[in-house]
């Protein structure tokens, strides 16, 4: 049995590392690019390089920029009263989607998680105190994740923010709008009844 | 319910098996190591997607395969088709096609409780074995619970991580304490209402078959009194020196009192072998009123170790899964089985990871 050209193996190497792909696919893709267009290979190495070396984290906020600070954090028409704080850059991209907040934000860069070795230096909570009291912030509003290590998380904001005297208060957990009740879950339903508003 | 079907791939020593069950009496018969138990062992994989033997995968691969397939076609209140693949690098697990991918919408597809000589550490084991006897009981008919022990694992686990630190941060701590005193509190709540329900099936089922009138009592032991914050804090001294959270649902008891003493302690061996039986038909009996249908039996070999007052004993059960078009399957190494159960049994002859209608 004849093994892949060196070249080719390092590739599939290189490939394997990257998130969501695994042996076969790095291989698949790998045998793909060995044998396309070499113009067409060369914009993708070109585009890869390029992305990296121009995108980086906006030093205020933690999301993904071109520029210093980004979009956002630039942009004066934000209220900047109003933070909201996120796991992810990815995430500040998934709310800005939505179009409706107008506030600003804040990436943690993950969350707690003693298993996985994630304290909280870690993660940029010092940046977030310096943000509030410098930016004359008066509600953080934590938009983390519903797990075990997402509520530590925010239970543990809440009392470090609690000092500066700001509202902290967290996203509304409940049903996917345009969706029955049939799909939700057990927890998913018992925490939109804890969170049920009146209706007047 | 029922299986009507069931299909293995590499699966301990079967190669290759294709079976279709009708409901009703099943017996597998052969001589021992011919792959009786493993047949139990498939169904009851699909059952709790665990042994019941207490293994892990690895020992279900057939020596020298890759990894093995269970499929299986489920006839409940709407068919449903199961196929689970499990190798060391990849899990499968699909219901009518697609992949399943939470825990809660799988358990209860198939209903199944096993009778085997491991349930004797139901008594003689460390509490653990009896917590999860509890916890799978709660997962199979308490809509939630399951969700609720896996994000009380998770904080516990956490939690853990953080005592182990050499300096662990004051704020952290009370953060991952405070998920574990609000998820732990749940958990103790649906155990504490959830014990004297059991207790009475539990008394009932010893007293059929046990030969004294001795008197059975199931009680809830929680590891917490009182308030589970306050002793958290309290424990904190020892959770400095032991680096672990020493007081929780995860050390809770479920204990087991036979006149008023502990059962672990003091019952003769057969009295220990007669209270894991009932604890085991008692759990069958939940089910089946919770869900109005029998789960299937699977019942290892044990009918070969009980005196005839014990069999007796089993034999409402056996029967009652028989009127509600249930199903039974009992492994035999002879036809031993009590002739008060009759003779409509569907007879298959196992040999050597082979399986034939007799």
């Amino acid at each position: 049995m004849t093994s892949l050209p060196e070249p080719v193996a390092h590739l599939v190497a290189a490939l394997g590392r990257l998130p969501g792909i695994g042996p076969r696919s790095a291989e698949r893709l790998a045998l793909h690019l060995v044998q396309a267009d070499p113009g067409q290979v060369r914009q993708l190495a070109e585009s890869l390089v390029s992305a990296r070396e121009r995108v980086t984290h906006c030093e205020r906020c933690g999301a993904l920029t071109e520029t210093q600070p980004c979009a956002v954090c630039g942009d004066d028409r934000r209220d900047a009263a109003l933070l909201c704080v996120v796991e992810r850059p990815l995430d500040i991209l998934s709310l800005e989607k939505s179009g409706t907040f107008r506030g600003r934000y804040h990436s943690l860069g993950g969350k707690l998680s003693p298993l996985n070795g994630v304290g909280p230096e870690d993660l940029r909570i010092a940046e977030l105190e310096r943000r509030v009291p410098s930016e004359s912030v008066k509600e953080v509003i934590l938009a983390l994740s519903s797990d075990v290590e997402g509520d530590a998380t925010g239970h543990y904001l809440a009392k470090r923010l609690a000092a500066f005297g700001v509202r902290v208060s967290r996203i509304a957990q409940g049903l996917p709008a345009g969706s029955g009740l049939e799909f939700a879950d057990e927890l998913t339903l018992s925490r939109a009844l804890e969170g049920r508003r009146e209706l007047s | 319910m029922h299986l009507a079907r069931l299909r293995l791939r590499d699966f301990r020593n079967y190669l290759r098996l294709d079976a279709e069950f009708v409901p009703g009496f099943h017996v597998l018969l052969g001589d021992n190591a011919q792959g009786k138990t493993n047949i139990l062992e498939a169904i009851y994989l699909l059952a709790t997607l665990r042994s019941f033997r207490g293994v892990g995968g690895t020992q279900m691969i057939r020596h020298d395969a890759k990894g093995y397939f269970v499929g299986a076609t489920v006839v409940g209140a709407a068919p449903a088709e199961i196929k689970a693949y499990w190798s060391p690098r990849e899990r499968k697990l699909s219901l009518n096609g697609n992949p399943v991918k939470r825990l809660a919408d799988y358990l209860g597809t198939l209903r199944a409780v096993v009778f085997c000589t491991e349930d004797l550490q139901l008594v003689k084991g460390t509490s653990r074995v009896r917590r999860r006897f509890l916890d799978l009981l709660l997962s199979q008919t308490q809509p939630g619970y399951l969700t609720l022990l896996l994000r009380y694992t998770q904080a516990l686990r956490n939690r853990n991580a953080l005592l182990k630190q050499p300096q662990p941060d004051a704020e952290q701590l009370a953060s991952f304490t405070a998920q574990l005193v609000s998820l732990g509190e749940q958990l103790m709540a649906a155990r504490r209402t959830f014990t004297p329900k059991l207790s009475p099936l539990v008394r009932l089922a010893f007293r059929r078959i046990a030969a004294d009138a001795d008197e059975l009592i199931l009680e809830y032991q929680p590891s917490v009194a009182g308030d589970f914050a306050v002793a958290l804090a309290n424990s904190r001294a020892r959770e400095r020196v032991l680096k672990t959270t020493v007081i929780g649902p995860h050390r809770d008891e479920l204990g087991m009192l036979v006149n008023g003493q502990p059962a672990g302690q003091f019952t003769s061996e057969g009295q220990k072998r007669t209270l894991a039986l009932a604890l085991k038909m008692a759990q069958a009996e939940y089910l089946t009123g919770i869900h109005g249908a029998p789960p299937v039996l699977l019942i290892d070999d044990v009918m070969g170790e009980l005196d005839a007052r014990r069999r007796a004993g089993l034999l409402p059960l056996l029967n009652q899964a028989r009127r509600a078009g249930g199903q039974v399957f009992m492994t035999c190494t002879a036809e031993n089985w009590p002739a008060e159960l009759g003779r409509e049994f569907v007879r298959w002859q196992v040999q050597g990871g082979t399986l034939a209608a007799v």
